[in-house]
């Protein structure tokens, strides 16, 4: 088994950004993808109708209901397992994803604050909904991780000083950069000029100049480094999240293993 | 007619800022520049923006045709 060094950059309950070496492109678009398809959250699946006044036809309210992010615990359910909601909202008033009643204490709506329907006077409500536990890869209402992404690490070098009559345009550059020239570097954005320090470049405005002044400046990639982006839906954590992603990897290579073993 | 949930391109729960959203560049005495509204409820992606930005809540021009 081999040991992988993991950094953060920014990091809080639903977004996240970290650094993993040494890993091969093809082992990061791995993560990545089982960050999307393979993580199982509980989503809205069948709704039964017991009145529906409102605007809205039955089919664009089930609609609705299935994009509700619902908290998942990882571990604690088993894949196709179901758990019964509730929603009983009579107007004048809107309904939240917050008025659905759980039968599970531990699976319900991750945000309440998502207008399901304004419903106008003498409309009303109610329902009775399955949310069943399944991956991404059945359906993106399913998918834990939104708008997961990674990139290289960059490194930037100072090959010498800008020329005395040259242009003072910007460069551009996005991602996070791993600071390798720090004697040439100016403080940005409460970044203090370290070597080896991940700087991500929004804290020089994306623009190199301002953090090497001056500078004629070549960058490259770092191998076998790699920035994740990670954003959940509020299913669950970012943590749980990549852990979980990286547990059913695990499964998939012991489940091959097994299976071409004499 | 009632605004969707997500972003239709990356998946980001966009409704539950709506409300806020709408209420501060619409309806407030003083509407705010809906860019700087966006920013401050971590609305940052362009996809995400526009699904807030090119909104218009239909529920209540239907309701009287039921």
């Amino acid at each position: 088994m081999e040991d992988y060094e993991v950094q953060f950059v920014d990091r809080s309950e639903r977004e996240a950004r970290f650094v993993v070496q040494p890993i091969t492109p093809a082992f990061a678009n791995g993560i990545r993808r089982a960050m999307i398809a393979d993580v199982p959250t509980f989503s809205i699946d069948t709704v039964r109708f017991i009145e529906n006044s409102s605007v809205m036809f039955d089919e664009q309210i089930g609609l609705r209901l299935g994009l509700v992010p619902l908290t998942t615990p990882p571990g604690e359910f088993q894949m196709g397992e179901e758990v019964t909601l509730s929603l009983d909202v009579e107007g004048p008033e809107t309904a939240y994803s917050g008025d659905l009643e759980s039968s599970d204490g531990m699976v319900g709506a991750a945000d309440d604050k998502i207008p399901i329907i304004d419903l106008k006077e003498d409309q009303r409500l109610e329902l009775e909904a399955d949310a069943v536990l399944d991956v991404g890869k059945e359906h993106a209402k399913h998918q834990g991780g939104v708008a997961v992404s990674y990139r290289h690490l960059q490194q930037v070098e100072v090959v010498g000083d800008a020329g005395e009559f040259d242009d003072d345009d910007p460069q551009i550059l996005r991602g996070v950069i791993e600071e390798q020239a720090a004697e040439d570097a100016v403080e940005t954005g409460g970044y203090e000029p370290e070597d080896g320090q991940l700087v991500p470049t929004e804290a020089f405005d994306n623009d190199l100049t301002n953090r090497y002044p001056g500078k004629e400046l070549e960058v490259t990639d770092v191998d076998g480094a790699f920035v994740f982006d990670v954003e959940t839906d509020g299913s669950f954590s970012v943590d749980e999240l990549v852990v979980e992603a990286v547990g059913t990897i695990e499964d998939r290579a012991a489940e091959l293993k097994e299976s071409v073993q004499l | 007619m009632m605004v969707p949930v997500r972003c239709f391109t990356c998946g980001n729960v966009v409704a539950e800022q709506w409300e806020e959203f709408k209420h501060r560049t619409r309806e407030a005495d003083e509407p705010e520049d809906p860019a700087k509204v966006l920013d401050e409820l971590g609305v940052e992606r362009h996809c995400c923006r526009r699904m807030l930005v090119s909104h218009k809540d239909l529920v209540d021009i239907v309701a009287p045709y039921q």
